[in-house]
């Protein structure tokens, strides 16, 4: 009886304390379900470049249906997409599932195995082999969507297509305003080299003694991403040999980038291995000058470190005519479900041409995900080029290069190489050594194959 | 003036180690008051340089937190009072009924504490959605209504009860549910207890089995809400240390109320083989 009594008043307390401290169970702000519809348009003309949608043909015969779409992320973003389409196709339903982006990558294989998985998801191409077999190909023929998308190419699989880019993203030259202008610099000390880049990162830098006080540039932990994965091509290199598997770190081009990232701190003082476990995070807490970050960090510092006046430039190069500019990677379109039933695998084709065709979606998307459009016709959209960390990309989008849906281990074995390199005192030949057996081990089971061969540029 | 130094030493010590095993805890209340930018500043304060408890009041732009809160404490509830009786009821069978294969029973209820989680999560999946069960609480009901632990614990706290007392209410004509519902239950409330908090918290905490049954956002639970927060490159520190913050309330309610039954029921569980 006590212990009833005592467990009825633990319940009554946790209740009213959660409540008083949420605002006694607000309803939710954002992210709701699908039904709402609202305010969307209803185009009544087909639309789109080459992938056009009509909206006057109707889905599913007209009858009602259902279908799941997961996915990580905005909620906002995605539901924006689905009001706009069952706004066209009433007797459409599709209910959004949001999902931890880690563990997605756990249930979505499970939920695919079976029947009752969601017939749309979306996908990111680091998860490529463990999604591919449970999607459906696209139905849109691929010279329409070759026409209209950059990059499909790489996608294709036995003359299909599954999924593609809808933007492309690769980083750029992060760097503090109020740092520049206190150490004199201008709009013209922006460098266009790599040894423009480290006399400006010079005096950008500052120390008191040997104490250093602020970091010219900031490579820590992500120096394998941004530098030791990308500018190699800058060099000529790729990262893969002619057979697409063979992993080329060793490479002359590769030891080039290496000794200039030891030299820059070891040599030039403009940074340190110590200062500040990310450089990322260092540029935000403003102890370092510049960082090279991929797109994304543009929203972190937008929400994030919003007190940073922060520009970007594009990546400097070796000798400003390089091969490629830096490797990117893309941000894909929706998987469809090859186990869902027929009538839901044809309602999520239609939704995938209405999200190509739509070009404010994919205006939407590329600007939440601060990716460059990998559809051509948006390439200058005027909301595209007021994003900084999109606009600086624009003149040399195309000499950017893919190499395809990399295993994880080519970017841990690197990171590994770097770090032996700056704190274990192993030197750079033996450490990418190290780096490109362990790649080889880590492969054999993978089916990856390299589309570095696949750049328009390619030689 | 030897045994006074030492007690001081040893009282510094636990304090010390007190204080390194709180502080993080504390530090994540203050900073579910902070802004992110000073979560993640160089310089660290414990106490929040400006206040704020806007992560509390935006905690529900990215789910329906008391939906959730609601949902997870109903299936917690749940769980962990099936698992009380089941728990005592197996118990009772194993430490106070002599019959044949009851060792082997009890080595079996053993094994099934050594096998990990992850190795039964798939084909614990698998038939879950043979059984047309998925996106349903039964999925993460009726699972989790057996358990090893406190199958074992309630066995070793029931056989230190004595035989007599059974034997009494049998000569007084009482019936096995009887003895059962009416003496058993009653003085095993220590062993419950420790059941009770253990089972509470490992519900209330449980991720990820929730995560791969559930999808609907209605019925989705905290634990999984919890992780929305982390997404592919930030993290909403604030709002996740808030939710953290709220999230822990029941689950710190349920030791306070019950400590003093779980530190007997542990001790009683350890001492008796």
């Amino acid at each position: 009886m006590m212990m009833k009594k005592r467990l009825m008043a633990v319940m009554s307390a946790a209740a009213v304390m959660a409540a008083a401290l949420t605002g006694c169970g607000s309803s939710s702000q954002g992210g709701g379900q699908s039904g709402n519809g609202g305010a969307a348009d209803v185009p009544a003309e087909p639309f789109g470049d080459t992938v056009k949608y009509d909206p006057a043909a109707a889905i599913n015969d007209g009858k009602d249906i259902s279908i799941e779409l997961w996915e990580w992320g905005s909620d906002e973003l995605f539901q924006q997409v689905i009001d706009g389409y069952c706004a066209i196709h009433p007797n459409v339903s599709i209910k959004l599932v949001n999902n931890p982006w880690e563990d997605y990558w756990t249930k979505l294989p499970l939920a695919l195995d079976g029947s009752n998985g969601p017939a749309l998801f979306n996908v990111h191409n680091s998860y490529h082999e463990n999604l591919i077999n449970y999607m459906a190909p696209l139905e849109i023929p691929l010279e329409d969507l070759e026409a209209d998308f950059t990059g499909v190419e790489a996608h294709v699989i036995d003359g299909k297509v599954y999924y593609i880019d809808y933007g492309m993203m690769t980083g750029s030259v992060y760097y503090n305003k109020d740092m520049w202008e206190a150490a004199g610099l201008t709009e013209a000390d922006i460098p266009k080299t790599w040894d423009e880049m480290r006399e400006v990162a010079k005096k950008l830098t500052i120390k008191e003694g040997d104490k250093l006080i602020q970091a010219g540039l900031n490579f820590n932990d992500d120096f394998h991403q941004n530098y030791l994965l990308g500018l190699n091509y800058q060099l000529g290199e790729n990262l893969f040999l002619e057979d697409g598997r063979t992993p080329n770190v060793t490479c002359d081009a590769m030891k080039q980038v290496m000794q200039m990232l030891v030299d820059m701190y070891k040599v030039d003082g403009v940074g340190s291995e110590n200062f500040g476990e990310k450089g990322s995070d260092s540029f935000g807490q403003g102890q370092s000058a510049m960082v090279i970050q991929w797109g994304h960090y543009y929203n972190t510092l937008n929400t994030t470190w919003t007190d940073i006046n922060f520009g970007v430039f594009e990546i400097p190069t070796f000798d400003g005519n390089p091969y490629a500019y830096n490797r990117y990677n893309g941000e894909s379109t929706f998987g469809i479900n090859k186990n869902a039933a027929a009538d839901q695998q044809a309602v999520a084709q239609d939704f995938v041409k209405y999200f190509l065709a739509n070009d404010e979606a994919q205006i939407a998307f590329n600007l939440a995900m601060s990716t460059f459009p990998a559809k051509k016709s948006l390439a200058d959209s005027e909301e595209i080029m007021q994003n900084p960390s999109l606009s600086v990309l624009a003149e040399h989008i195309d000499h950017y290069i893919w190499p395809g849906p990399m295993p994880s281990t080519v970017e841990t074995s690197l990171k590994t190489a770097g770090q032996d390199i700056f704190f274990n005192g192993v030197d750079i030949d033996t450490a990418l050594n190290a780096a490109q057996e362990n790649i080889i081990r880590d492969m054999k089971s993978s089916t990856f194959q390299s589309v570095e061969h696949l750049y328009k540029y390619a030689k | 003036m030897r045994r006074k130094v030492y007690t001081i030493t040893l009282n510094v010590i636990l304090l010390l180690l007190g204080i390194i095993t709180v502080y993080p805890f504390v530090w994540m209340l203050f900073s579910s008051f902070k802004v992110n930018k000073e979560i993640m500043a160089l310089e660290q304060h414990l106490l929040p340089q400006v206040f704020t408890v806007e992560n509390y009041i935006n905690m529900n732009a990215r789910f329906n937190f008391m939906r959730f809160f609601a949902n997870s404490l109903l299936v917690t509830i749940v769980i962990t009072l099936a698992v009380i009786y089941t728990s005592t009821i197996c118990g009772f069978v194993l430490s106070k009924y002599k019959f044949k294969g009851r060792e082997l029973l009890f080595g079996f209820v053993l094994s099934t504490m050594m096998i990990p989680w992850c190795v039964t999560i798939i084909p614990k999946y698998s038939m879950i959605q043979k059984f047309g069960w998925l996106d349903s609480y039964k999925a993460l009901i009726i699972p989790a209504m057996f358990s090893g632990f406190g199958i074992f614990n309630m066995k070793q706290h029931i056989a230190t009860l004595p035989d007599e007392i059974l034997e009494a209410a049998r000569i007084d004509g009482a019936n096995e549910f009887f003895i059962f519902h009416r003496i058993i239950f009653p003085m095993a409330k220590n062993g419950i207890s420790s059941i009770a908090i253990f089972q509470f918290l490992w519900a209330w905490e449980d991720y990820l089995w929730p995560y791969l049954i559930i999808s609907t956002k209605e019925k989705q639970l905290l634990a999984v809400g919890l992780k929305m927060f982390s997404g592919q490159y930030s993290t909403d520190y604030g709002a996740l240390f808030a939710a953290t913050a709220i999230s822990i309330i029941p689950v710190l309610l349920i030791y306070i109320i019950f400590q003093k039954q779980f530190i007997a029921g542990v001790a009683s569980a350890a001492v008796k083989g």
